[in-house]
Protein backbone atom coordinates (compact mmCIF):
# COMPACT_ATOMS: atom_id res chain seq x y z
CA UNK A 1 0.00 0.00 0.00
CA UNK A 2 1.84 3.36 -1.55
CA UNK A 3 0.89 6.20 1.09
CA UNK A 4 0.18 9.75 -0.60
CA UNK A 5 0.21 12.94 1.25
CA UNK A 6 -2.97 14.97 0.93
CA UNK A 7 -4.12 18.30 2.14
CA UNK A 8 -8.42 18.46 2.72
CA UNK A 9 -9.44 22.02 3.20
CA UNK A 10 -13.24 22.92 3.90
CA UNK A 11 -15.52 23.73 6.61
CA UNK A 12 -15.62 22.25 9.98
CA UNK A 13 -19.65 20.77 9.79
CA UNK A 14 -19.46 17.09 8.82
CA UNK A 15 -15.95 16.92 8.92
CA UNK A 16 -15.47 14.52 11.01
CA UNK A 17 -16.95 12.25 7.82
CA UNK A 18 -13.79 13.07 6.71
CA UNK A 19 -11.74 11.70 9.36
CA UNK A 20 -13.33 8.37 9.63
CA UNK A 21 -12.96 7.76 6.41
CA UNK A 22 -9.21 8.65 5.90
CA UNK A 23 -8.82 6.07 9.44
CA UNK A 24 -10.84 3.75 7.89
CA UNK A 25 -9.05 3.22 4.63
CA UNK A 26 -6.13 2.74 6.29
CA UNK A 27 -4.70 6.29 6.37
CA UNK A 28 -2.58 8.73 9.11
CA UNK A 29 -4.09 11.81 9.86
CA UNK A 30 -1.16 14.22 10.51
CA UNK A 31 -2.57 17.09 11.33
CA UNK A 32 -5.65 18.88 12.21
CA UNK A 33 -6.09 22.43 12.35
CA UNK A 34 -9.57 24.13 13.29
CA UNK A 35 -9.45 28.00 12.44
CA UNK A 36 -12.94 29.33 12.88
CA UNK A 37 -15.19 27.66 10.66
CA UNK A 38 -12.62 26.02 8.52
CA UNK A 39 -10.64 22.87 8.75
CA UNK A 40 -7.35 21.86 7.27
CA UNK A 41 -6.67 18.30 8.08
CA UNK A 42 -3.19 17.17 6.68
CA UNK A 43 -3.07 13.49 5.76
CA UNK A 44 -1.29 10.11 4.32
CA UNK A 45 -3.86 8.51 2.83
CA UNK A 46 -3.77 5.30 0.01
CA UNK A 47 -2.78 6.49 -3.45
CA UNK A 48 -5.88 4.18 -4.72
CA UNK A 49 -8.08 5.50 -2.39
CA UNK A 50 -7.80 9.70 -3.42
CA UNK A 51 -10.83 8.90 -5.87
CA UNK A 52 -13.06 7.77 -2.92
CA UNK A 53 -11.96 11.14 -0.50
CA UNK A 54 -12.81 12.99 -3.25
CA UNK A 55 -15.98 12.17 -3.78
CA UNK A 56 -16.83 11.85 -0.29
CA UNK A 57 -15.41 15.69 0.31
CA UNK A 58 -17.95 17.25 -3.05
CA UNK A 59 -20.72 17.36 -1.65
CA UNK A 60 -19.39 18.84 1.73
CA UNK A 61 -17.74 21.41 -0.17
CA UNK A 62 -13.93 20.46 0.77
CA UNK A 63 -11.02 20.13 -1.48
CA UNK A 64 -8.09 17.35 -1.66
CA UNK A 65 -4.68 18.44 -2.88
CA UNK A 66 -1.74 16.45 -3.22
CA UNK A 67 0.88 17.94 -0.69
CA UNK A 68 4.41 16.29 -1.49
CA UNK A 69 5.76 17.72 1.53
CA UNK A 70 3.30 16.38 4.07
CA UNK A 71 5.13 14.49 6.30
CA UNK A 72 8.53 16.22 6.60
CA UNK A 73 10.31 18.90 9.17
CA UNK A 74 12.42 21.18 7.28
CA UNK A 75 14.83 23.49 8.58
CA UNK A 76 14.89 26.84 6.50
CA UNK A 77 18.23 28.66 7.40
CA UNK A 78 18.29 32.37 7.34
CA UNK A 79 22.35 33.94 7.41
CA UNK A 80 20.65 35.86 10.36
CA UNK A 81 17.53 37.46 11.80
CA UNK A 82 18.81 41.05 11.69
CA UNK A 83 16.58 43.33 9.33
CA UNK A 84 18.76 42.68 5.94
CA UNK A 85 17.88 38.81 5.08
CA UNK A 86 13.96 39.02 7.51
CA UNK A 87 11.32 38.82 6.97
CA UNK A 88 11.25 38.90 3.17
CA UNK A 89 12.42 35.51 1.70
CA UNK A 90 13.24 33.72 4.75
CA UNK A 91 9.09 34.17 5.75
CA UNK A 92 8.05 33.53 2.12
CA UNK A 93 9.68 30.40 1.74
CA UNK A 94 9.01 29.32 5.18
CA UNK A 95 5.32 30.48 4.36
CA UNK A 96 5.12 28.66 1.35
CA UNK A 97 6.82 25.29 1.78
CA UNK A 98 4.09 24.88 4.48
CA UNK A 99 1.17 25.50 1.77
CA UNK A 100 2.44 22.35 0.61
CA UNK A 101 2.12 20.30 3.85
CA UNK A 102 5.83 20.72 5.21
CA UNK A 103 6.22 21.74 9.00
CA UNK A 104 9.06 24.26 8.64
CA UNK A 105 11.59 25.71 11.18
CA UNK A 106 13.42 28.79 10.48
CA UNK A 107 16.98 28.72 12.28
CA UNK A 108 18.31 31.84 12.38
CA UNK A 109 22.58 31.49 12.71
CA UNK A 110 24.25 33.69 15.12
CA UNK A 111 26.82 34.39 12.61
CA UNK A 112 25.57 33.35 9.11
CA UNK A 113 26.34 36.94 7.74
CA UNK A 114 29.51 37.96 5.62
CA UNK A 115 32.40 36.54 3.65
CA UNK A 116 35.26 35.78 5.50
CA UNK A 117 33.54 36.18 9.17
CA UNK A 118 30.67 33.56 8.80
CA UNK A 119 30.31 30.43 10.87
CA UNK A 120 27.99 27.74 11.49
CA UNK A 121 28.30 26.80 15.42
CA UNK A 122 27.47 23.31 16.71
CA UNK A 123 23.84 23.99 18.21
CA UNK A 124 23.35 25.50 14.49
CA UNK A 125 24.26 22.05 13.24
CA UNK A 126 22.75 20.01 15.42
CA UNK A 127 19.45 21.45 15.49
CA UNK A 128 19.73 21.44 11.25
CA UNK A 129 20.47 17.81 11.48
CA UNK A 130 17.48 17.26 13.22
CA UNK A 131 15.54 17.81 10.40
CA UNK A 132 14.54 15.94 7.16
CA UNK A 133 16.53 18.40 5.06
CA UNK A 134 17.62 22.54 5.12
CA UNK A 135 17.24 25.01 2.91
CA UNK A 136 20.39 27.58 2.36
CA UNK A 137 18.93 31.30 1.70
CA UNK A 138 22.35 32.69 0.69
CA UNK A 139 23.17 36.03 -0.45
CA UNK A 140 23.49 37.59 -4.41
CA UNK A 141 27.40 37.27 -4.93
CA UNK A 142 28.88 34.53 -6.24
CA UNK A 143 32.23 35.10 -4.51
CA UNK A 144 30.82 34.87 -1.06
CA UNK A 145 28.71 31.92 -1.43
CA UNK A 146 31.95 29.99 -2.69
CA UNK A 147 33.70 31.07 -0.34
CA UNK A 148 31.79 30.55 3.21
CA UNK A 149 29.37 27.35 2.01
CA UNK A 150 31.93 24.94 3.09
CA UNK A 151 31.96 26.69 6.55
CA UNK A 152 28.91 26.92 6.46
CA UNK A 153 27.35 23.35 5.92
CA UNK A 154 30.21 21.52 7.79
CA UNK A 155 28.71 18.45 10.18
CA UNK A 156 25.52 18.47 8.15
CA UNK A 157 24.36 15.46 6.88
CA UNK A 158 20.32 16.14 5.95
CA UNK A 159 19.56 17.04 1.82
CA UNK A 160 20.91 20.41 1.32
CA UNK A 161 19.30 22.93 -0.95
CA UNK A 162 20.81 25.88 -1.90
CA UNK A 163 19.08 29.43 -3.16
CA UNK A 164 21.71 32.22 -3.72
CA UNK A 165 20.91 35.17 -6.43
CA UNK A 166 23.54 33.59 -9.05
CA UNK A 167 21.78 31.13 -11.24
CA UNK A 168 21.42 27.94 -11.01
CA UNK A 169 24.14 26.71 -13.24
CA UNK A 170 26.61 29.16 -11.48
CA UNK A 171 25.38 27.68 -7.93
CA UNK A 172 26.38 24.72 -9.18
CA UNK A 173 29.51 25.35 -9.93
CA UNK A 174 30.93 27.43 -7.45
CA UNK A 175 29.60 24.81 -4.50
CA UNK A 176 31.73 21.89 -4.52
CA UNK A 177 31.59 19.14 -3.30
CA UNK A 178 27.72 19.36 -4.56
CA UNK A 179 24.78 19.43 -3.06
CA UNK A 180 21.24 18.01 -3.41
CA UNK A 181 19.17 20.76 -4.59
CA UNK A 182 20.32 24.15 -6.21
CA UNK A 183 17.74 27.10 -7.09
CA UNK A 184 19.12 30.23 -8.83
CA UNK A 185 17.73 34.18 -8.73
CA UNK A 186 16.64 34.41 -5.46
CA UNK A 187 18.79 35.80 -3.08
CA UNK A 188 18.70 38.84 -0.69
CA UNK A 189 15.53 40.92 -1.67
CA UNK A 190 13.82 44.07 0.01
CA UNK A 191 10.51 43.24 -0.43
CA UNK A 192 7.84 40.45 -0.38
CA UNK A 193 7.71 37.98 -3.24
CA UNK A 194 4.55 39.37 -5.16
CA UNK A 195 5.60 39.25 -9.18
CA UNK A 196 4.66 36.81 -10.86
CA UNK A 197 8.49 35.41 -11.65
CA UNK A 198 9.33 35.50 -7.80
CA UNK A 199 6.26 33.42 -6.74
CA UNK A 200 7.30 31.31 -9.72
CA UNK A 201 10.44 31.44 -7.98
CA UNK A 202 9.17 30.06 -4.84
CA UNK A 203 7.48 26.88 -7.01
CA UNK A 204 11.13 26.27 -8.22
CA UNK A 205 11.53 25.81 -4.06
CA UNK A 206 8.82 23.72 -3.38
CA UNK A 207 9.31 21.13 -6.23
CA UNK A 208 13.24 20.85 -6.23
CA UNK A 209 12.85 20.02 -2.22
CA UNK A 210 10.31 17.76 -3.21
CA UNK A 211 12.56 16.10 -5.69
CA UNK A 212 15.32 15.71 -3.16
CA UNK A 213 12.81 14.59 -0.46
CA UNK A 214 11.94 11.75 -2.89
CA UNK A 215 15.37 10.76 -3.67
CA UNK A 216 15.45 10.25 0.36
CA UNK A 217 12.18 8.74 0.09
CA UNK A 218 13.63 6.02 -2.88
CA UNK A 219 16.63 5.39 -0.27
CA UNK A 220 14.26 5.15 3.10
CA UNK A 221 12.25 2.25 1.10
CA UNK A 222 15.64 0.47 0.10
CA UNK A 223 15.65 -0.49 3.75
CA UNK A 224 12.36 0.24 5.25
CA UNK A 225 11.45 1.76 8.96
CA UNK A 226 10.31 -0.86 11.42
CA UNK A 227 6.92 1.85 11.63
CA UNK A 228 5.40 4.18 9.98
CA UNK A 229 5.94 7.63 11.43
CA UNK A 230 2.44 8.74 11.64
CA UNK A 231 1.55 5.14 13.20
CA UNK A 232 4.09 5.35 15.62
CA UNK A 233 2.36 9.51 16.73
CA UNK A 234 -1.16 7.65 17.12
CA UNK A 235 0.52 4.95 19.58
CA UNK A 236 2.11 8.08 21.71
CA UNK A 237 -1.19 9.49 21.02
CA UNK A 238 -3.37 7.13 22.47
CA UNK A 239 -0.54 6.01 25.44
CA UNK A 240 0.99 9.69 26.73
CA UNK A 241 -1.98 11.08 27.93
CA UNK A 242 0.14 14.56 28.48
CA UNK A 243 0.62 15.32 24.86
CA UNK A 244 -2.82 16.44 25.36
CA UNK A 245 -2.24 19.43 27.24
CA UNK A 246 0.68 20.90 24.95
CA UNK A 247 -0.49 23.39 23.38
CA UNK A 248 2.01 23.76 20.37
CA UNK A 249 0.12 23.55 17.22
CA UNK A 250 1.86 20.06 16.09
CA UNK A 251 2.58 18.33 20.19
CA UNK A 252 4.17 15.29 18.16
CA UNK A 253 5.54 16.59 14.51
CA UNK A 254 5.80 13.91 11.86
CA UNK A 255 9.24 13.49 10.14
CA UNK A 256 10.38 11.46 7.32
CA UNK A 257 12.41 8.59 9.87
CA UNK A 258 10.68 9.97 13.13
CA UNK A 259 8.88 12.26 15.60
CA UNK A 260 9.62 15.25 17.37
CA UNK A 261 7.51 14.78 20.63
CA UNK A 262 7.33 18.49 22.61
CA UNK A 263 7.47 17.34 26.10
CA UNK A 264 10.29 17.35 28.12
CA UNK A 265 13.13 14.70 27.47
CA UNK A 266 13.67 14.20 31.38
CA UNK A 267 10.14 13.38 32.55
CA UNK A 268 8.83 11.71 29.47
CA UNK A 269 11.45 9.86 27.87
CA UNK A 270 10.91 6.68 29.69
CA UNK A 271 6.98 6.41 29.38
CA UNK A 272 7.74 6.56 25.41
CA UNK A 273 10.24 4.22 25.58
CA UNK A 274 8.17 1.69 27.52
CA UNK A 275 4.64 2.73 25.08
CA UNK A 276 3.70 -1.13 23.85
CA UNK A 277 2.52 -0.98 19.93
CA UNK A 278 1.45 -4.51 19.74
CA UNK A 279 2.26 -7.80 20.50
CA UNK A 280 4.93 -7.18 23.57
CA UNK A 281 6.75 -4.73 21.22
CA UNK A 282 7.78 -1.46 22.93
CA UNK A 283 9.03 1.67 21.47
CA UNK A 284 12.21 1.26 22.75
CA UNK A 285 12.50 -1.93 20.61
CA UNK A 286 11.89 -0.21 17.52
CA UNK A 287 13.16 3.53 18.18
CA UNK A 288 15.95 5.41 19.55
CA UNK A 289 14.76 8.20 21.60
CA UNK A 290 16.77 10.97 22.06
CA UNK A 291 17.08 14.27 23.57
CA UNK A 292 16.54 17.06 21.05
CA UNK A 293 18.73 20.05 20.82
CA UNK A 294 15.57 22.06 20.29
CA UNK A 295 14.16 22.95 23.81
CA UNK A 296 13.85 19.98 25.90
CA UNK A 297 11.72 18.32 23.33
CA UNK A 298 12.26 14.49 22.43
CA UNK A 299 13.35 12.69 18.89
CA UNK A 300 12.48 9.95 18.32
CA UNK A 301 14.52 8.06 15.72
CA UNK A 302 13.15 5.02 13.97
CA UNK A 303 15.71 2.36 13.41
CA UNK A 304 15.07 0.42 9.92
CA UNK A 305 14.03 -3.30 9.11
CA UNK A 306 17.48 -4.31 8.76
CA UNK A 307 18.38 -3.59 12.42
CA UNK A 308 15.51 -4.66 14.17
CA UNK A 309 14.44 -7.54 12.22
CA UNK A 310 10.62 -6.33 12.99
CA UNK A 311 7.98 -4.00 11.32
CA UNK A 312 4.66 -3.39 12.78
CA UNK B 1 13.91 55.66 -8.71
CA UNK B 2 13.83 57.76 -11.56
CA UNK B 3 13.66 60.81 -9.36
CA UNK B 4 17.67 60.28 -9.20
CA UNK B 5 19.79 62.48 -11.51
CA UNK B 6 22.37 59.81 -10.88
CA UNK B 7 22.04 56.27 -9.48
CA UNK B 8 24.37 53.61 -10.73
CA UNK B 9 25.67 50.42 -8.66
CA UNK B 10 29.14 48.59 -9.68
CA UNK B 11 30.36 45.15 -8.87
CA UNK B 12 32.70 43.03 -11.06
CA UNK B 13 29.87 40.57 -10.44
CA UNK B 14 26.83 42.04 -13.14
CA UNK B 15 24.05 39.62 -11.51
CA UNK B 16 24.68 40.86 -7.71
CA UNK B 17 25.10 44.76 -8.72
CA UNK B 18 21.37 44.30 -10.60
CA UNK B 19 19.97 42.47 -7.25
CA UNK B 20 21.95 45.39 -5.18
CA UNK B 21 20.38 48.34 -7.59
CA UNK B 22 17.07 47.03 -6.28
CA UNK B 23 17.84 46.49 -2.79
CA UNK B 24 19.09 49.93 -2.75
CA UNK B 25 16.06 51.36 -4.22
CA UNK B 26 13.56 49.64 -1.99
CA UNK B 27 15.31 50.98 1.18
CA UNK B 28 15.49 54.24 -0.21
CA UNK B 29 11.65 54.67 -1.09
CA UNK B 30 10.73 52.69 2.37
CA UNK B 31 13.06 55.30 4.07
CA UNK B 32 11.55 58.44 1.79
CA UNK B 33 15.17 59.28 1.27
CA UNK B 34 14.68 59.89 -2.80
CA UNK B 35 13.71 63.57 -1.89
CA UNK B 36 17.06 64.31 -0.79
CA UNK B 37 19.38 62.54 -2.63
CA UNK B 38 19.93 63.76 -6.14
CA UNK B 39 23.29 61.09 -7.07
CA UNK B 40 24.29 58.17 -6.01
CA UNK B 41 26.99 55.78 -6.86
CA UNK B 42 27.86 52.00 -5.31
CA UNK B 43 30.51 50.36 -5.80
CA UNK B 44 30.26 46.45 -4.23
CA UNK B 45 33.44 44.20 -4.86
CA UNK B 46 33.23 41.07 -2.94
CA UNK B 47 36.64 39.61 -3.62
CA UNK B 48 37.95 42.26 -0.88
CA UNK B 49 34.96 42.53 0.33
CA UNK B 50 33.99 46.27 0.66
CA UNK B 51 31.00 48.04 0.11
CA UNK B 52 31.30 52.01 -1.10
CA UNK B 53 28.14 54.36 -1.26
CA UNK B 54 29.01 58.14 -2.25
CA UNK B 55 26.13 60.26 -2.87
CA UNK B 56 25.19 63.62 -3.43
CA UNK B 57 22.33 65.75 -1.44
CA UNK B 58 19.99 67.95 -2.25
CA UNK B 59 18.95 71.21 -0.82
CA UNK B 60 17.05 70.14 2.52
CA UNK B 61 13.78 71.92 3.22
CA UNK B 62 14.09 74.70 5.50
CA UNK B 63 12.96 75.39 9.24
CA UNK B 64 9.59 74.12 9.94
CA UNK B 65 7.47 77.05 11.21
CA UNK B 66 4.08 77.32 12.85
CA UNK B 67 2.38 78.89 10.33
CA UNK B 68 3.54 75.51 8.19
CA UNK B 69 1.53 73.56 10.60
CA UNK B 70 -1.89 75.85 10.56
CA UNK B 71 -2.96 79.41 10.61
CA UNK B 72 -3.18 81.64 13.75
CA UNK B 73 -5.96 83.70 15.20
CA UNK B 74 -4.64 85.85 17.68
CA UNK B 75 -7.56 87.44 20.07
CA UNK B 76 -5.06 89.61 22.56
CA UNK B 77 -3.72 87.26 25.30
CA UNK B 78 -5.29 83.96 23.18
CA UNK B 79 -4.17 82.18 20.33
CA UNK B 80 -5.94 79.65 18.27
CA UNK B 81 -4.29 77.67 16.17
CA UNK B 82 -6.14 75.44 13.19
CA UNK B 83 -4.00 72.81 12.51
CA UNK B 84 -3.83 72.28 8.50
CA UNK B 85 -0.36 70.04 8.31
CA UNK B 86 -0.89 67.50 10.97
CA UNK B 87 2.70 65.80 10.35
CA UNK B 88 4.41 68.35 12.72
CA UNK B 89 1.68 68.65 15.37
CA UNK B 90 3.94 66.21 18.03
CA UNK B 91 7.02 69.01 17.93
CA UNK B 92 4.57 72.24 17.62
CA UNK B 93 2.91 70.98 20.74
CA UNK B 94 6.18 70.07 22.40
CA UNK B 95 7.79 73.65 21.40
CA UNK B 96 4.34 75.20 22.91
CA UNK B 97 4.08 73.80 26.10
CA UNK B 98 8.03 75.18 26.45
CA UNK B 99 7.13 78.39 25.23
CA UNK B 100 3.88 78.94 27.41
CA UNK B 101 3.78 75.80 29.59
CA UNK B 102 1.89 72.87 29.66
CA UNK B 103 -1.09 74.12 31.38
CA UNK B 104 -1.67 76.94 28.71
CA UNK B 105 -1.37 75.19 25.84
CA UNK B 106 -5.50 73.12 25.16
CA UNK B 107 -6.11 70.82 22.85
CA UNK B 108 -9.94 70.68 22.56
CA UNK B 109 -9.92 68.44 18.98
CA UNK B 110 -7.72 66.98 16.72
CA UNK B 111 -7.28 69.93 14.12
CA UNK B 112 -7.22 72.87 17.11
CA UNK B 113 -4.95 74.32 19.72
CA UNK B 114 -5.39 76.88 22.09
CA UNK B 115 -2.86 79.03 23.90
CA UNK B 116 -4.18 81.10 26.63
CA UNK B 117 -0.98 83.16 27.58
CA UNK B 118 -1.24 85.41 31.06
CA UNK B 119 -0.06 88.09 28.41
CA UNK B 120 -0.91 89.72 25.31
CA UNK B 121 0.81 87.10 22.55
CA UNK B 122 2.58 88.54 19.84
CA UNK B 123 2.10 88.72 16.05
CA UNK B 124 5.32 86.69 15.46
CA UNK B 125 4.20 83.35 17.00
CA UNK B 126 3.60 82.47 13.47
CA UNK B 127 7.36 82.70 12.81
CA UNK B 128 8.42 80.27 15.28
CA UNK B 129 10.22 77.16 14.59
CA UNK B 130 9.21 74.14 15.21
CA UNK B 131 11.80 71.72 14.27
CA UNK B 132 14.29 71.23 11.85
CA UNK B 133 13.75 68.67 9.25
CA UNK B 134 17.49 68.33 8.44
CA UNK B 135 18.27 66.55 12.02
CA UNK B 136 16.75 63.36 11.44
CA UNK B 137 17.63 62.99 7.36
CA UNK B 138 21.29 62.40 8.06
CA UNK B 139 21.01 60.09 10.58
CA UNK B 140 18.34 57.97 8.37
CA UNK B 141 20.73 58.66 5.45
CA UNK B 142 23.84 56.22 7.39
CA UNK B 143 20.74 54.16 8.35
CA UNK B 144 19.31 53.47 4.93
CA UNK B 145 23.16 52.30 3.93
CA UNK B 146 23.78 50.36 6.97
CA UNK B 147 20.35 48.29 5.60
CA UNK B 148 21.14 48.21 2.27
CA UNK B 149 24.83 47.21 2.41
CA UNK B 150 25.17 43.30 3.07
CA UNK B 151 25.02 42.12 6.37
CA UNK B 152 28.56 41.81 8.47
CA UNK B 153 30.23 44.46 7.18
CA UNK B 154 30.56 46.14 10.67
CA UNK B 155 34.20 48.32 10.28
CA UNK B 156 32.86 51.19 8.36
CA UNK B 157 33.63 54.77 7.79
CA UNK B 158 30.71 57.91 7.54
CA UNK B 159 30.67 60.92 6.59
CA UNK B 160 28.10 63.51 5.82
CA UNK B 161 28.10 67.06 5.19
CA UNK B 162 25.64 69.59 3.90
CA UNK B 163 26.03 68.69 0.47
CA UNK B 164 27.71 65.20 -0.22
CA UNK B 165 27.88 62.09 1.80
CA UNK B 166 30.36 58.82 1.67
CA UNK B 167 29.79 55.36 3.77
CA UNK B 168 32.37 52.99 3.35
CA UNK B 169 32.09 49.55 5.00
CA UNK B 170 34.05 46.01 5.17
CA UNK B 171 34.48 43.03 7.28
CA UNK B 172 37.84 43.52 7.25
CA UNK B 173 40.14 46.32 9.10
CA UNK B 174 40.03 49.42 6.47
CA UNK B 175 43.09 51.07 5.00
CA UNK B 176 42.32 55.30 4.83
CA UNK B 177 44.32 55.67 2.11
CA UNK B 178 42.45 53.41 0.24
CA UNK B 179 39.45 54.58 1.33
CA UNK B 180 40.05 57.85 0.55
CA UNK B 181 41.45 57.27 -2.97
CA UNK B 182 38.28 54.86 -3.69
CA UNK B 183 35.72 57.68 -2.50
CA UNK B 184 37.61 60.24 -4.65
CA UNK B 185 37.28 58.21 -7.58
CA UNK B 186 33.40 57.10 -6.72
CA UNK B 187 32.62 60.56 -6.85
CA UNK B 188 35.04 61.98 -9.57
CA UNK B 189 32.14 59.22 -11.82
CA UNK B 190 29.51 61.13 -10.56
CA UNK B 191 31.23 64.11 -12.00
CA UNK B 192 31.68 65.67 -8.56
CA UNK B 193 34.97 66.77 -7.08
CA UNK B 194 35.79 65.17 -3.76
CA UNK B 195 38.79 67.28 -1.95
CA UNK B 196 39.11 65.10 1.79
Amino acid sequence: MILEPITYSGGIYRHEEMVELIEDLGGHIIQRQVIAGDVVIQANVPREDIGILKEVAKPLLGSITISPLVGTEIAVVSMSLEIHHLPHTSCDVAEYLRRYGSKTNMVGLARGFGKRIANLNVEERDVINEHDGAIFLLGNFEECIHYKFPTLRRGIHVPIVVTGGPSTESLKKIIDPPVEGYVGGIGRLMHRYRRPEELAKLEEIVAEISRVLDVRRAEIAKDPLSINPPRLMEVIKEQVSAIEEVTSPTPITVQMTGLRVKLPYETYAGAIRDCEIEDGIHIGDIAHILPSRMRNYIIVRIKPFSETNIVV
Amino acid sequence: MEALEYFTVESPEPLGAEYYRRIMGIVLQDLDLIKIISRLHVYIDPKVPIFVAVGVIKKLPSFIRVRDCGSVKIEEMRATISIGNETYLAPLLIMLQGKFGKDRIDQPDRFTVIITSDQPIQADIEDMVVTDPSEGIYRDLIYAMQYAAPEGFKVRQQFVSKELFYYVASENTLDDAMVRSLVVEKFALMGVRYDP
